[in-house]
């Protein structure tokens, strides 16, 4: 979260000199206020001059908040040091300073400074609402909380009122937004930021221009963050191009907002925009603003030139050089397929190609998207046409499907962009994950132990409170479980109502309507009556698992106790007994792994085989055990069910080259000579230690599909590594009849 | 290069015995116990089927003393001869103290120090030291010497991370995709190319900070290398040094019947490596040209000898 009020502190402007501004300076204030008072009326000049004035105070905690104000952080540190040497127990220095950290974005910092002045005093309401705003800047559920603390203390103090109703706001509930800012408003006429919700509520609605915008105007006609806040707000409901078009706006009313120009460059680049992008942060970089997210992300545009584009009519697909042939044969038909599916499905022309771009590297990604690195849980994320996902080369095999997240974001595209962007997040990602399972039924979200958890729990939302699992999570694994069921609220609205039903809630959606409305007009029932049902289809399904979650977990220990000793036999039935109660587990431990390995171990090929199939089915993705299982299929002669299986695997590891190879070799044994070729090549894009077997390898499906020429330089090449390798001698006698 | 190794191979398959020494040390829990004992036995297996020329000693757990090793050494000097060619591999835990390597077996460590005294006294001409041990790396400067081939699991002493390096050296022993010049047999340079790889790989799928970086020297240098090629010196001796040779070979080279064609066949492959050498200074499509003709000619010689 970015808090308008902070926006004012740009380190940048370090770059000015108080001393040189000092000879112009008027009355010698006394009070730090007086300076911001200045400031609160778009003064900023003077303001400065008040503040360089401040400087020249005896009291070290003056001079700090002077410096502070000057955004001079280094100096201003050292002076609050100095002051809280001298009055050790003052709540005021000690949240004056984490206010400073604050500005630096270093909310860690800050928070235990604030933490340190509540222990001072407990009664220091600006204290809390320090906490409140450094637990803003994480989401982070507690920041409402703290800020009615704070409120409780002191009952005037409107600046809580707006952090509530910034809060509220991200939580997507602007009622209540409205009602914290106009209570922000009751106390100060002029709570600027309570204004900037507001004007935010109707900028978010189309209501352009807003009264609340004039009337911060009249109060300060410099005071960009407003528009600054509307475009962070249009920012989190991914409506991007707006996001930069409010941005624009802000540093249009005072270009040193350095935040706000970061923020700028940092969504240029969502959109691909790299070249004003780039130019925009260098312009931060040059004036010192150089926060983390401004260096990261120029030191991905640096990258850049490391991606090779590739083009079609409806899509562009940007792989890392290193592994662009590896991926490509699969990726691009997997994107044209996606795109002609939704094409159809949702009635819709795109307006322009699809642009997804693959980053081998996980940090990369994360830049890209939210311009800091650590984001661990992130997959892929759409900005308007422009799609961003990992590469599996990203993750631990096994871990990551990069087709079903393909689609998962290729979903994300129309529905945005039939939606203008307006959808509420629960239903674009509800649809999002329906939309694997729908095109695969292994794909999507399993239902795991956190999401059993959830459901005994009873945690899930009602529908209409559905965003707030997305947002700000009340409990760890509350986004999981929120994609659970805002998927599984899109297959149960599709299965009662008809995928008609979702290209209604769609349009209402695009029509501005509430979720509320979207249900009673396209469904044709309450909300309450809609969460009421769905309950009861989702009981239906899961209940069983739920209700005997215990008996599994204890019959699972069981039988991993009687395999460990040596127990075979017992533990597949014990296993068995319980794997009705829950056959969604396909995780660590799963029956299937343990079953599947002791009927092996048991010489039962055909069990174990059998078993494994339908963790393949359930949705299992441990390359190991897909690998055992595409071997079995292989040697029992079921060469379909193989290349069904390798190919699953290839969707969550395509870097392993046995696997190609496997997949090559079984695609020519039955007749398909362009799929062996398309393996083969995949095999050598992974730098194989035997090259000389890869190119002999390609060189027999070459010459299966008909393309001799190739053949030949690819048994040429396989000599070249190897000129005694007597199976490619053979063939290049082959392949040369007349020489 | 292939010259040189054509040249050697004949020479090697007409004399000598190879010798197969491994040490397993101390676990120190009982996984790693367990799996140092069947990574030794794995070798002791693959040596044992390496041919009948073989002879496989191996050392694991408490039989793994230094006395024993001593033992070991010192009829082995008196058994090999200089014609023999002598493998020494080493699996376990090793130290690094900033002074001395030693890896850790049962009773007082051996140094690096240790083992090379040990090696000294063994005649073979052509030696072979595999250590894959933690810290193996720091044991290089001790252990490297004209006509021993030296390689090591980590690039120095601190890299103190249990390794994998023995897992795909034992499967470089069997797998056919470590004879990557498909001569049928698995040298030194080429189980050390394949293992080399293959730890790079696991790391890469693992998604970890790879902690361990496989060197080799065989010049008596004691800068190893990670990338043997004539570049920089090394691999040579180590291309030379078979592991693995299955019978079929030595019958191709001692036929009487077909000496003419294998001598042609040798000189052709000498005429693609000097072409190999100078393809960077080439027109590329003048490479291609010469290069197919010789592997064509190469390729019915050799069917001609097969007949």
């Amino acid at each position: 979260m970015r808090l308008p009020a902070l926006l004012v502190f740009p380190q940048l402007l370090l770059v000015f000199s108080p001393i040189v501004l000092a000879f112009a300076i008027p009355d010698a204030p006394r009070d730090p206020a007086a300076c911001a008072a200045l400031r609160h009326y778009g003064k900023l000049t003077e303001s400065r001059q008040c503040y360089s004035k401040l400087l020249a105070s005896s009291d070290a905690f003056l001079r700090a908040q002077a410096d502070a104000g000057l955004e001079q952080f280094e100096e201003a540190n050292e002076e609050f040091r100095t002051a809280a040497r001298a009055r050790p127990a003052s709540a005021a220095v000690k949240t004056e300073w984490g206010k400073l950290y604050l500005a630096h974005q270093q909310a860690g910092d800050a928070g235990t400074l604030f933490e340190e002045a509540i222990q001072a005093d407990q009664n220091y309401a600006p204290a809390y609402l320090g906490l409140a705003r450094v637990a803003a800047s994480r989401y982070d559920k507690r920041a409402a909380d703290l800020a009615n603390q704070a409120l409780k203390i002191d009952p005037k103090m409107f600046e809580a009122h707006e952090l509530l109703a910034h809060v509220a706001l991200e939580d997507n509930d602007p009622v209540l937004a409205t009602k914290e800012a106009q209570a922000a408003l009751g106390i100060s006429p002029e709570a600027l930021d309570a204004l900037g919700v507001l004007a935010s509520i109707d900028w978010l609605n189309g209501k352009e221009p807003s009264p609340w915008m004039d009337r911060i105007l009249q109060v300060n006609s410099a005071y960009g963050e407003a528009y600054a806040t509307g475009a962070h707000f249009f920012e989190i409901n991914r409506r991007y191009e707006q996001a930069i078009s409010y941005y624009r706006k802000a540093l249009a009313l005072n270009e040193n907002l350095w935040e706000a120009r970061s923020q700028l460059g940092v969504n240029l680049m969502r959109l691909g925009l790299n070249t004003e992008a780039k130019q925009q942060l260098e312009r931060c970089y040059t004036a010192h603003y150089r926060n983390a997210e401004t260096v990261n992300s120029l030191r991905f545009l640096d990258t850049v030139g490391d991606y090779e584009t590739f083009k079609t009519a409806n899509a562009q697909l940007e792989l890392h050089k290193k592994e662009a042939a590896l991926l490509r044969p699969y990726m691009q038909p997997e994107l044209e397929q996606a795109i002609a599916t939704y094409q159809r499905k949702y009635k819709m022309t795109l307006p322009g190609p699809v642009k997804l771009q693959v980053f081998p590297n996980h940090d990369d990604f994360i830049v890209r998207t939210l311009g800091l690195p650590g984001q661990g849980g992130l997959l892929g994320v759409t900005f308007g046409l422009g799609v961003v996902m990992d590469s599996p080369s990203g993750r631990a095999p096994g871990d990551f499907n990069w087709a079903s997240t393909m689609w998962h974001e290729l979903s994300h595209v129309y529905v945005l962009t039939a939606t203008h962007n307006l959808v509420p997040r629960w239903y674009t990602e509800g649809l999002a994950v329906h939309e694997e399972g729908a095109h695969s039924p292994d794909w999507g979200d399993r239902m795991t132990p956190e999401i059993v958890a959830a459901l005994r729990k009873k945690q899930l939302l009602p529908v209409l409170d559905l965003d707030r699992g997305f947002v700000r999570p009340q409990y760890p694994s509350q986004v999981l479980v929120s994609y659970f069921e805002a998927g599984k609220i899109c297959d149960y609205i599709a299965e009662r109502w008809g995928d008609s039903a979702h290209l209604g809630m769609i349009r209402s959606y695009a029509n501005r309507k509430t979720t509320a409305e979207a249900i009673r007009d396209n469904l044709h029932e309450a909300p309450e009556t809609f969460d009421k049902d769905f309950a009861a289809w989702l009981d239906k399904r899961t209940g069983e698992t739920v209700r005997h979650f215990d008996d599994w977990k204890k019959g699972m220990k069981e039988a991993y106790a009687d395999l460990q000793s040596g127990k075979k036999e017992d533990a597949v039935k014990q296993a068995t007994a319980v794997h009705g109660y829950y056959p969604d587990y396909v995780g660590n431990e799963s029956y299937y792994e343990l079953t599947a390995n002791a009927m092996l171990a048991m010489g039962d090929s055909t069990g174990a085989m059998n078993v494994l199939e339908s963790y393949r089915e359930a949705g299992g993705t441990s390359v190991e055990l897909l690998k055992k299982l595409a071997r079995l299929e292989t040697g029992a002669g079921l060469q379909k069910q193989a290349g069904t299986t390798l190919q699953k695997i290839i969707y969550v590891y395509p870097e392993d080259m046995d696997v190609h190879r496997m997949f090559s070799s079984l695609l020519l044994n039955s007749g398909d000579a362009n799929g062996a070729v398309r393996e083969a090549q995949a095999a050598l894009a992974l730098k194989p230690t035997d090259v000389a077997q890869a190119h002999y390898d390609l060189a027999k499906a070459m010459l299966a599909a008909n393309r001799p020429k190739e053949a030949r330089d690819e048994v040429l090449a396989s000599l070249e590594a190897a000129p005694n390798f007597k199976q490619a001698q053979k063939l290049l006698l082959q392949l040369s009849p007349s020489e | 290069m292939r010259l040189v190794i054509a040249l050697m191979l004949a020479g090697m398959t007409a004399q000598g015995a190879s010798y197969f020494v491994t040490v397993a040390g101390l676990g120190g829990m009982p996984e790693y116990d367990k799996q140092f004992a069947d990574w030794a036995a794995g070798f002791d297996r693959q040596f044992k089927e390496s041919g009948p020329g073989a002879h496989v000693i191996t050392l694991s757990g408490n039989s793994a003393t230094k006395q024993r090793i001593g033992e070991v050494f010192s009829q082995l000097a008196h058994e090999v001869q200089p014609g023999d060619s002598f493998a020494l591999l080493l699996i376990g835990h090793g130290s690094f103290d900033g002074v001395d390597y030693k890896i850790n077996i049962p009773g007082p460590d051996a140094t690096a120090g240790e083992l090379a005294a040990w090696l000294n006294q063994i005649p073979a001409q052509r030696q072979l030291v595999v250590n894959m041990t933690s810290c193996s790396g720091a044991s290089l400067p001790a252990l490297a010497r004209k006509d021993r081939i030296v390689i090591v699991a980590t690039k120095s002493g601190n890299e103190k991370n249990a390794t994998v390096f023995p897992r795909y050296w034992l499967d470089a022993l069997h797998d056919p995709a470590a004879d990557a010049d498909k001569d049928g047999n698995v040298s030194a340079l080429e189980a050390f190319a394949y293992t080399q790889r293959k730890v790079a790989a696991y790391f890469e799928s693992e998604k970890l900070l790879a902690t361990e970086h496989p060197m080799m020297s065989d010049t008596g240098n004691f800068n190893a290398v990670r990338d043997p090629k004539p570049e920089n010196g090394q691999g040579l001796l180590a291309g030379s040094f078979i592991l693995m040779r299955p019978e079929m070979a030595e019958n191709e080279v001692t036929a009487p019947a077909k000496q003419k064609l294998v001598a042609k066949k040798d000189d052709l492959e000498a005429k693609i490596d000097r072409l190999k050498y100078q393809k960077a200074a080439m027109n590329p499509e003048e490479y291609k040209q010469q290069l197919a003709a010789l592997l064509l000619e190469l390729a019915k010689i050799q069917a001609e000898i097969d007949e």
